[in-house]
């Protein structure tokens, strides 16, 4: 097991071969700094979400409350759906996997850096304009721009055009993102790691980046007739076929098209990250790379079939989308049977490999292993009553925020105190990561349980208001709390990382602090600016762990 | 920190030490780092079009969804003139062959029949452009008169602005061509901008066969 007492071999001692650095290794464009920053971004945004999703439980609270008006709540609930999915999760994932990608397949920068960082400044640009549209006019149509349909009342003023040219620049930026990562995985991978090799992260990350390649043009140019029509005049959604004009129902079918597999695109690097995360607590191999790989790639491709269960009026096709729906979940659950067998095995093993499965990441793989099989649960059900009511009620309200948003945010956490040591050279506290667990996993649980149960009492998605007479409240209560919670956690993780990172209190770490399996951690934390001067011999998706347990390689 | 356990590695390295090659196992045969291979870009190209036909894609889907609804597609009164799509797609042709031409020439090292003919790409580019805005001026419709004009106006204008793109593309390529940055054996932002140029003539073959061959032609 120890290789460390070999003599050094002539090739240790002999220079590297001199690799390359051009202008597109300097600083200005290292991907490790421009994912940190969309991090970074992202997280600000969480917050400005955050707030706004306070506001919004602290007028539901209690029954005939008028902390905010009807007029205002929809403004407040169009922001927060927009920011959530489009400023806080997408940029999120942008920046773990540009700043992880690399690494993790042996390369030593994006495939077009000067790109990574335009997507970087043209995402923050876009995200500008979309959080300065409640500015310029109400904005009043909910984050799938349709209040129900797209030119409904009120639904004018240049605060929407603001909104949809906002959304149209994060849409190429993300899209600039995805053709670089899938360049760098197609033409950087270090020699021998081929693609059934890639390490999960970076696969879901690939596989995430496909999907949105074909699902954000999808949002675009949706997005751009929607422009056309309320600032040049056009006919598209407005008006009826019979008289000349267009059709407003096409809108939510082609917004949906696209948002509903960049939902799930959005998950899947958390899915990947576990993947990673839990064969090294487990200190072993996972349970199969091979089935895990193409679990991925089928959600992927399966993320596609169950967009119209979103749509109201699809009525012919409803039994479709919900086999759609439900046949991505088979997949999901593949994957969660791999971690599980991974782990029940490892405790099994040799006493020398006892598994630590009391990290803070590991903590927060738990708690995304709730949240998904939470969401799947209510996702089920919605997509059994494909395009009906659970869809426009707080079912749909629950199922959401456990899924996209609680499973794909605790994933991401879970990711960060992975890989906080090996991105800033700093490990995130533990003692405040078990307090800041408790807080965001227990404050989602809390705020998402009672959405179900007023789901299941049929309270309206969109509802500002509600009369005592109603048995709304003590559900609309306990959320309020849980989100109050949820909310501590979020600033006990930026706290965690500005005093750990930002200020430098955290413990050092040394370049391979977890035992890690794959590349990355081959190299120093942080890394250098071009990542490796040279790689280990790669004969296996383990690279690292083969040299550490060279008895168990496989073949 | 509970997790430091992997004895089996060294980790001697100092955490911030960036000249320190690597920290690998002695006795280890390493392996250096993969360079960028030539043909990125173009694989880029490759993807950003995949990007964009999807936008394409979706916007002709919404045609057909809104023709197939309609009575008269486009309205009975309405005249689509076929002479400006004519000019359009002949100049937008001969275009595609000297850009052909251009690259070709670059595979046999001859940076002089490059510029001429990136120079004559962008001429014929240009025309085409213009032929394209008279189409606008000479269609009789606005954007707002009925569906069909308002796929018409974005229709022509998404491979309007492809255009236009694609000629500011080429013009920077031909200056670094003449620079001489170019050769048979590296080529790569030459090949990269022209299979650009090439896709935006398939943008015009889709948009010109949707427009005018899936309507009913009236008057």
């Amino acid at each position: 097991m120890t290789i460390t007492d070999a003599s050094p071999d002539a090739d240790t001692s002999a220079p590297p071969e001199t690799v390359e650095i051009d202008q597109g290794s300097t600083a200005g464009t290292d991907h490790k700094v421009i994912g940190t920053l969309f991090i970074a971004a992202s997280l600000a945004f969480l917050v400005v979400g955050g707030v706004l999703a306070m506001v919004m439980r602290a007028q539901l609270a209690v029954p005939d409350s008028d902390v905010v008006g009807g007029n205002t709540y929809r403004q407040l609930f169009t922001m927060h759906g927009t920011i959530m999915v489009f400023l806080f999760l997408l940029p999120l994932w942008l920046g773990l996997v540009t700043a992880i990608l690399p690494l993790q397949i042996g390369a030593s920068r994006m495939a077009f850096p000067r790109v990574h960082a335009l997507s970087l400044w043209l995402f923050i640009g876009g995200a500008g304009m979309v959080a300065a549209a409640p500015l310029a006019s109400d904005v009043l149509g909910g984050w799938t721009l349709s209040n129900p349909l797209p030119e409904g009342a009120g639904f004018t003023g240049e605060g929407v055009d603001l909104l949809i040219l906002g959304l149209i620049v994060v849409a190429i930026a993300a899209l600039a993102v995805a053709i670089n990562v899938l360049a760098t995985v197609l033409q950087l991978r270090a020699p021998g790691l081929t693609m059934a090799r890639i390490p999960l992260f970076s696969w879901s990350a690939t596989v995430s980046s496909a999907v949105m390649l074909l699902a954000l043009p999808v949002l675009v140019a949706a997005l751009l007739l929607l422009f056309v029509d309320r600032h040049y005049g056009g006919l598209v959604f407005n008006g009826f076929t019979g008289s000349r004009g267009g059709n407003a129902l096409l809108w939510p079918r082609l917004f949906w098209f696209g948002a509903f597999p960049l939902l799930w695109a959005l998950l899947l690097p958390a899915l990947g990250a576990v993947s990673d995360i839990v064969p090294v607590f487990a200190r072993r191999r996972l349970f199969s790379h091979q089935r895990a790989v193409v679990a991925i790639a089928a959600i992927g491709v399966l993320s596609f079939a169950g967009w119209g269960s979103e749509v109201a009026n699809l009525r012919r096709a409803r039994p479709l989308f919900a086999l759609g729906v439900l046949l991505v979940m088979l997949p999901v659950a593949s994957l969660i049977l791999n971690w599980l067998a991974t782990a029940v095995t490892a405790v099994r093993q040799d006493k020398s490999l006892k598994p630590r499965f009391q990290t803070v990441s590991m903590l927060h793989v738990r708690g995304t292993l709730g949240l998904l099989l939470l969401g799947l649960a209510g996702e089920l059900v919605a997509g059994l009553d494909a395009g009906g009511r659970s869809h426009r009620n707080y079912w749909g309200v629950a199922t959401q925020h456990s899924l996209f948003f609680g499973a794909a945010l605790v994933g991401a956490v879970a990711a960060l105190y992975f890989w906080a040591p090996k991105l800033w050279g700093r490990h995130l506290s533990e003692k405040l990561g078990k307090l800041q667990f408790l807080a965001l996993v227990g404050g989602l649980f809390l705020t998402v349980l009672p959405m179900f149960v007023l789901g299941i009492q049929d309270m309206g998605a969109h509802t500002s208001s509600y009369v005592a007479d109603s048995d709304w409240g003590p559900a609309n209560l306990v959320a309020t709390v849980g989100g109050a919670i949820l909310m501590l956690g979020v600033l006990l993780l930026i706290l965690n990382l500005l005093v750990s990172v930002v200020a430098g209190k955290g413990e050092a770490a040394g370049s391979d602090p977890w035992g890690g399996h794959t590349l990355e951690w081959s190299t120093t934390s942080p890394p250098p600016v071009d990542n490796f001067r040279v790689l280990p011999e790669v004969r296996s998706e383990t690279p690292l762990l083969d040299l550490a347990q060279p008895e168990t390689q496989p073949r | 920190m509970t997790a430091v356990t992997a004895a089996a590695r060294t980790d001697a390295t100092p955490a911030a030490a960036p000249a320190a090659p690597l920290a690998l196992p002695s006795g280890v045969k390493p392996t250096p780092a993969r360079v960028l291979p030539d043909r990125t870009r173009a694989l880029g190209t490759y993807l950003f079009m995949v990007a964009d036909a999807m936008v394409l894609s979706t916007i002709v889907a919404a045609y057909f969804a809104i023709k197939d609804g309609s009575s008269a597609w486009p309205p009975v009164d309405v005249g689509v003139g076929t002479y400006i799509p004519f000019i359009v797609t002949i100049t937008l042709t001969m275009a595609a062959c000297s850009a052909k031409w251009a690259i070709n020439s670059v595979r046999e090292n001859d940076s002089r029949n490059v510029a001429i003919a990136l120079v004559f790409t962008i001429f014929l580019g240009i025309a085409a452009a213009n032929a394209e805005w008279a189409a606008f001026g000479k269609a009789g419709f606005g954007v707002g008169d009925h569906a069909y004009g308002t796929f018409y106006y974005v229709l022509i204008g998404y491979h309007l602005a492809h255009l236009l793109a694609g000629v500011v593309l080429l013009g920077l390529l031909a200056g670094r061509s003449l620079a001489g940055h170019f050769s048979a054996d590296h080529h790569d932002p030459l090949r990269s901008g022209i299979l650009f140029f090439q896709y935006t003539n398939a943008i015009w073959f889709a948009v010109a066969t949707v427009l005018f061959v899936f309507s009913r032609v009236h008057g």
